[in-house]
């Protein structure tokens, strides 16, 4: 059947309101902190096929939208009204979990004996067993260091808890309440979805309900093409890069190529590197996923704020990618700080799109969320005290005519901060800055946003600091059309003190009493030429203390005369400089020029056969190898990607050629 | 001496300055008769308006300005300096450290779907916020303060930033007040004839950004406000009216001109709370007292929620993109008002707002040049609007312009046929109570309330009309509605009592024994209190402190509130307060946790000044009414003949069965097939579903 405008419209508004009011439910009454605090939950409804088709709009988690729940319906036949599944498992779901601590639980909701939608909604729980409490560490390498894996069962059988389901969970979780609680919550609110199901069906017909399923998914699918369309037909690449692959100092390279047809859209990882050993894996098994394509959900969203959300949105995208890359890994390939990875496929895809829409897309942003957290030593009674100091993030990336945001950086989560007196009420530091930091910003024509400054005295002995997610201190996030880079990160212990120390990334820095610790995040990348800035920004910014005189005269190409900008003499000075050999240079930064070049020639051509012809589970180890012996000490703490510009590139190009092949011949 | 006002007689004024209209409200407080004046209002200077509304409603209802004992006041100036950024040109004094507390603010981004969102423009450009060496430590201690060379230099930046007022706010001011004052002391020593707002006078919480926006919004209005209250005290006193002045509060209450003067931000949302004020006195007639209320005017519509009919509060709403952490009374937008425009979108979808024809043009029936039908156009084009008889006939309406303006939706949406413009007007309706019905289901479920457990109070000009379609869609059984709910607001501030609310956060001790600092503080705060009600000449026997304490497992993020007795408050009893807040969780969160470590975060009291009210009064007994009329109204998808009475034409107990059309100066009332409309003991018309009651 097909519904009239005013049904469909009605439908959609009632669909909607339906889902945030299970999440509100879910959020008053759910257990975990994280609920609370980072609004990590979700409710959704799904269709027949498990396909989401009604999404909150700011009630938890906003990057679902098009997870895939059919493998988890799939796992357990013969649902029966009252049947509730639980699963956590990020390969046995399909992918539809992404990490182990979403508990995630689906009802089946029926109507005269057939099932017509089902609820879904997770909770990310504080604590699902694991090597360590919170059950997520960098330093996991196998998924089952990550905690109690359920693959779909049945948790609920017709309205009746499975006790023996639940005592499993329970045994291996260290908060249990917590877990039970949140059950409860997540219970409470399927059954809120069940109820306004069934009305909308006592109203509106169940026809009328399916067919508004199926009609409003059509409907964003059709808005959404509309704002793809807006993509020129092409191929576009690119790639970014993490830092390490958290297990030795080699770098991870993302690389898309995004092919667009009349607003079809297919996004290739066929040259991203192969899966790591440490919790980066995004488990989306080579097929479409949220955490692949969120960049082009925020385009659409932006572009047409009016599309309702549901998996339609996504519908005009395909996904290639070969089962072994880390963003298709296999099992037990770990997935446990799977955001990082997440937040960096967002800004390759930023680069692709921005080579189709230059004039539309930003920047790169400052492209990091790193909670710090602070462990206090150990109290006499074995407890002990363990906060998160600040959630810091990096400034998003300068577009044509705007800014980047200065401080803040939402693009794959949007978390609040914590309160400095709530902070120092709760945990022994004293906070000496929580600021802007200048000069940190991408200079450009549109200036990158700058990054935070966060430092902080430890008033303790035997804290520790934990920095989980860290990244940028070797790959600066990108400028666009002769914008400069934003700065890197920066940790600093004892800044301007004796002992001052460069630490780089961290992952357990312990400190004594009177330590200062230094973050530094990075600023987003900026947009256009900065010498085309015009005089009143440049003169904002010095006033407001975002660019200093001295960043002013030497990128912004200003004279200035005690303070003021002298703009005839600016005007001159710019004038007189040389163009630049390419006003559109994109890159300005050494490392990643030489990353890329590295991989793009014969060196990526050997590491692509070497892939083929590897196992998936031994790819990482024989990139490892390789990189290894080929750069020498890149498997040595000392070394990071930073320094390949100062090699010789040739010498590396080969080095690295005839090692694949040493290894290729050894295994002939 | 302190005299108690319950046995005067004469009248309260009740003033609301909305944008269109500046409503004024008389209340006998003998006999409860009410008289209500509307007036144009004025927006360059709403005094005017207040003033020739008060001399015109006088002369009419002759009134003499010596009857009238007290004139409560709302306003929405402050409000409008905020979201215009027309306030005070303002600076702000930091910590160390602590300069970008407005640029992070709490670091999140309006929109985390829109790539081109911009973050919030804070009240203080960074350039104007100075920082100094003065700072406190949780503990309540005294970190650093700045010497007299460091104040000299301040005060020599804040001089050359030529600020009209200045807002200090320094890390753990709230355990330690003397912090700010001492150094607003110094530097007013200093600079003479500067604003300064301290965040530990205005608001002493805990958690500095949110402090920070309390102080700055505070600062931001103070001279405007202070210019206001100076014209208003004098145009009333010209007019011989030398009652006291009181000015509504965003809590729903009300305080001294002088009071407002001072802290102008604690009567930033008093418009919306004073409607909810009124609804929740009309909810505490009602047998279970739960009321949600909504107030649909023209550009929006806005629900609120009475429990046991005391209007639910709130410390987490927003001015513009500004938090606001002082308790307001909760209010929420939840859709579309009369003005809100119908139209068709690129995939043939109809939609409803959340664009606006608002007073200018205004909907097409109003033949003003509008030429997008809105909801108004819709009720006019189903018969629920007498086009003859709009706003008790003082407005006469084009209802051919609204059918041509629906007819054109209608054939886009592929309607045909001679009723293709009543259909889409019913679709119009239908999609727009679809949207306030699913908003406010949703406002329901943050509080964990059942819509079945509530009466719906409609008020503003088209709440009354839209209200049964609303409670069809809510599941909701009853509606209330009031005499007169177009004038609600202005009622709302007459039936308000003086309220003030007080806050300490609990400084963090290493010491267990808590009950010496929570008695202590409850001690002080309650001092505050009984000071500030002897100011405002409140008997004791008209005064309430409510006692309460925000407090959590340790680690939640979020408080929940725990009102304690008075006696466990002053006496600091830890165990007692401990135990209603694992039984208050437990109802609110749905688990409790007697195990789990707790912490004590702010202390609140809230003094209450009852205020004289006038009486409710009964429908007047009508003699000979006339013979209703019938009329055709478009109802469940066609027409049928509806009953149409004049409200004022019904006498107490009288029952009418719907379909009917109840209509009165400031509203329609429209009642659907399977509705019946009782007019109420109290007033009130009590509408229910048939077969539910």
């Amino acid at each position: 059947m097909t519904l009239d405008p005013v049904t469909l419209e009605i439908l959609g508004t009632r669909f909607s309101s339906t889902v945030e009011e299970m999440g509100l439910s879910l959020q008053r009454t759910a257990r975990t902190l994280y609920v609370k605090e980072a609004a990590d939950f979700g409710t959704a409804l799904a269709g027949l096929d498990g396909r989401f088709f009604a999404y909150p709009n700011g009630v938890g988690v906003c990057s679902f939208i098009d997870l895939d729940c059919r493998r988890i319906i799939e796992a357990v036949p013969d649902l029966q009204p009252g049947d509730v599944i639980v699963s956590n498992h990020p390969y046995e779901s399909g992918g539809a979990v992404t990490h182990t601590p979403d508990l995630t639980l689906i009802e089946p909701y029926f109507h005269d004996g057939r099932i017509v939608a089902y609820g879904w909604t997770f909770v990310h729980s504080s604590d699902i067993g694991g090597r360590v409490p919170s059950s997520i560490s960098p330093s996991s390498t196998e998924l089952i260091h990550e905690g109690l894996l359920l693959p779909p069962i049945r948790l609920v059988s017709q309205y009746q808890t499975v006790p023996e389901i639940l005592s499993v969970i329970l045994a291996n979780t260290r908060t249990p309440e917590d877990v039970e609680g949140d059950i409860n919550a997540m219970r409470a609110a399927l059954s809120i979805g069940r109820r306004r199901v069934a009305e909308i069906i006592e109203k509106f017909g169940v026809d009328s309900f399916l067919a508004g399923q199926r009609e409003i998914i059509a409907y964003s699918r059709s808005k959404a093409r509309a704002v793809f369309r807006k993509i020129p037909d092409g191929t576009y690449s690119f790639a970014d890069y993490l830092d390490d692959d958290g297990v030795s100092r080699v770098p991870i390279r993302l690389h898309i190529a995004m092919t667009v047809r009349d607003g079809e859209i297919e996004l290739d990882f066929s040259a991203t590197d192969p899966q790591s050993d440490s919790p980066y894996n995004i488990a989306a098994e080579g097929r479409r996923h949220p955490w692949l394509t969120l960049r082009l959900a925020a385009f659409a969203y932006t572009l047409d704020p009016t599309i309702p959300l549901n998996t339609g949105l996504f519908d005009s995208i395909t996904i290639k990618a070969p089962s072994g890359t880390i963003v298709s890994p296999q099992y037990p390939a770990p997935v446990g700080i799977r955001h990082v990875t997440a937040q960096r496929v967002y800004e390759t895809l930023n680069g692709a799109m921005s080579q189709a829409l230059p004039e539309v897309m930003p920047a790169c942003n400052g492209g990091v969320l790193i909670p710090v957290v602070l462990a206090e030593p150990q109290a006499a009674d074995g407890s002990r005290n363990v906060v998160i100091v600040e959630p810091v993030v990096g400034g998003m990336g300068g577009r044509l005519g705007a800014d980047g945001v200065d401080g803040r950086d939402c693009s794959i989560a949007n978390l609040a901060n914590n309160p400095l007196e709530s902070l120092e009420a709760s945990a022994a530091v004293r906070v000496i800055r929580y600021g802007l930091r200048a000069d940190s910003g991408g200079p450009g024509q549109w200036r990158g946003g700058v990054g935070l400054e966060l430092e902080f005295e430890v008033l303790k002995d035997g804290c520790s600091i934990l920095g989980r997610g860290m990244d940028r201190f070797c790959f600066a996030p990108w400028g666009r059309h002769g914008g400069h880079p934003g700065a890197l990160a920066e940790t600093i212990v004892n800044r301007g003190r004796a002992g001052e120390r460069h630490i780089g990334k961290i992952d357990v820095v312990p400190l004594s009493k009177g330590d200062i610790m230094t973050i530094r995040t990075p600023g987003g990348g900026g947009y256009g030429d900065p010498r085309a800035r015009c005089y009143d920004l440049i003169e904002r910014d010095i006033d407001k203390g975002l660019v200093s005189q001295e960043q002013a005269a030497s990128v912004y190409a200003v004279v200035l005369d005690s303070g003021q900008i002298d703009r005839a003499a600016s005007e001159a000075l710019r004038k007189s400089l040389p163009c630049g050999d390419e006003p559109n240079r994109d890159d300005r930064d050494p490392v990643r020029s030489a990353w890329d070049s590295l991989l793009e020639g014969e060196a990526g051509d050997a590491l692509t056969r070497l892939w083929q012809a590897v196992a998936i589970p031994q790819r990482s180890t024989a990139k490892r190898q390789v990189f290894g012996a080929a750069l020498n000490g890149a498997s040595t703490p000392n070394w990071s990607a930073s320094d390949l510009p100062t090699l010789e590139m040739q010498a590396v190009e080969r080095a690295l050629v005839a090692e694949v092949e040493k290894l290729l011949g050894a295994r002939r | 001496m302190v005299m108690s006002v319950a046995q005067q007689q004469g009248f309260r004024v009740g003033i609301d300055v909305g944008g269109t209209f500046t409503d004024i409200v008389f209340g006998d407080l003998k006999t409860g008769t009410l008289f209500n004046y509307k007036e144009p209002s004025t927006p360059d200077d709403p005094s005017r308006g207040v003033m020739s509304g008060l001399r015109a409603a006088m002369e009419r209802f002759e009134i003499a300005p010596s009857a009238v004992l007290a004139i409560v006041h709302g306003t929405t100036i402050g409000l409008n300096a905020v979201l215009q950024r027309k306030g005070a040109k303002l600076a702000l004094v930091v910590s160390k450290g602590n300069r970008d507390i407005l640029e992070i603010a709490r670091g999140s981004m309006p929109s985390p779907y829109d790539m081109y969102a911009q973050k919030d423009v804070p009240l203080v450009p960074r350039n104007l916020v100075f920082e100094c060496g003065a700072r406190g430590g949780p503990d309540g201690a005294t970190v650093a303060f700045p010497e007299a060379e460091e104040i000299e230099a301040l005060a020599a930046r804040l001089r050359d930033a030529e600020v009209e007022s200045v807002a200090v706010v320094i890390l753990h001011s709230y355990a330690n007040r003397t912090l700010e004052r001492e150094l607003i002391g110094a530097l007013s020593a200093r600079l003479p004839g500067l604003e300064f707002t301290a965040s530990s006078d205005v608001w002493p919480e805990m958690r500095e950004y949110e402090r920070a926006l309390v102080a700055c919004l505070n600062a931001f209005i103070v001279p405007l406000k202070r210019r206001y209250f100076e014209r208003l005290e004098s145009g009333l006193r010209s007019l011989g009216i030398d009652s006291p002045i009181l000015i509504s509060t965003s809590n729903g209450g009300c305080i001294s001109v002088a009071a407002a003067r001072d802290r102008p931000i604690e009567t930033i949302l008093s418009g919306p709370a004073s409607g909810v004020v009124a609804a929740s006195g009309l909810a505490l007639t009602l047998p279970n007292r739960n009321a949600v209320t909504v107030d649909m005017g023209g550009t929006s519509a806005d629900m609120s929620v009475c429990e046991d009919g005391r209007p639910h509060t709130t410390t987490a709403t927003h001015i513009g993109e500004f938090p606001l952490v002082t308790p307001v009374v909760g209010v929420s937008a939840i859709g579309a008002g009369g003005g809100s425009i119908l139209w068709v979108d690129s995939e043939g979808l109809l939609k409803v707002g959340p664009e606006s024809a608002g007073a200018d043009p205004g909907p097409v029936c109003f033949g003003r040049g509008g030429d997008r039908p809105t909801l108004t156009d819709c009720y006019v084009a189903l018969g629920f609007i007498d086009p003859d008889h709009f706003l008790g006939g003082r407005m006469s309406l084009d209802r051919d312009a609204a059918h041509d303006a629906l007819r054109d939706i209608g054939r886009r949406l592929g309607f045909s046929g001679p009723d293709a413009s009543e259909r889409a007007a019913s679709a119009g309706v239908r999609i727009a109570t679809a949207k306030m019905a699913g908003e406010l289901l949703k406002g329901l479920a943050r509080q964990g309330a059942d819509p079945r457990d509530y009466v719906l109070v409609p008020y503003g000009g088209a709440g009354p009309t839209n209200a049964a379609f609303l409670a069809e869609e809510a599941r909701i059984r009853r509606i209330a509605v009031p005499q007169a709910p177009g004038l609600f607001c202005a009622l709302g501030a007459l039936t308000s009592d003086l309220r003030r609310d007080f806050v300490r956060s609990l400084p963090k001790r290493l010491s267990d024994n808590l009950g010496k600092p929570i008695a202590e503080i409850f001690a002080e705060l309650a001092a505050s209190g009984s000071d500030w009600l002897s100011q405002e000449r409140i008997a004791d026997a008209d005064r309430t402190l409510r006692f309460s304490l925000d407090m959590r497992y340790r680690g939640q993020a979020y408080d929940i509130e725990v009102v304690a007795p008075q006696e466990v408050a002053l006496s600091g009893d830890v165990a007692r307060i401990l135990e209603q807040f694992h039984d208050e969780h437990l109802s609110v969160h749905g688990f409790s946790d007697r195990s789990a470590p707790t912490e004590f975060c702010n202390l609140r009291v809230v003094a209450v000044g009852h205020t004289d009210k006038p009486p409710a009064s009964r429908a007047a007994a009508v003699d000979s009414p006339p013979e209703p009329i019938r009329r055709p109204c478009y109802l469940a998808d066609g027409w049928t003949e509806a009953i149409v009475h004049q409200r004022a034409d019904l006498a107490t107990g009288r029952v009418v069965q719907g379909p009917a059309v109840l209509e009165q100066d400031d509203t329609t009332v429209v009642v659907p097939p399977g509705w019946q409309v009782e007019v109420a003991e109290q007033g009130h018309l009590d509408i229910v579903r048939k077969g539910s009651s």
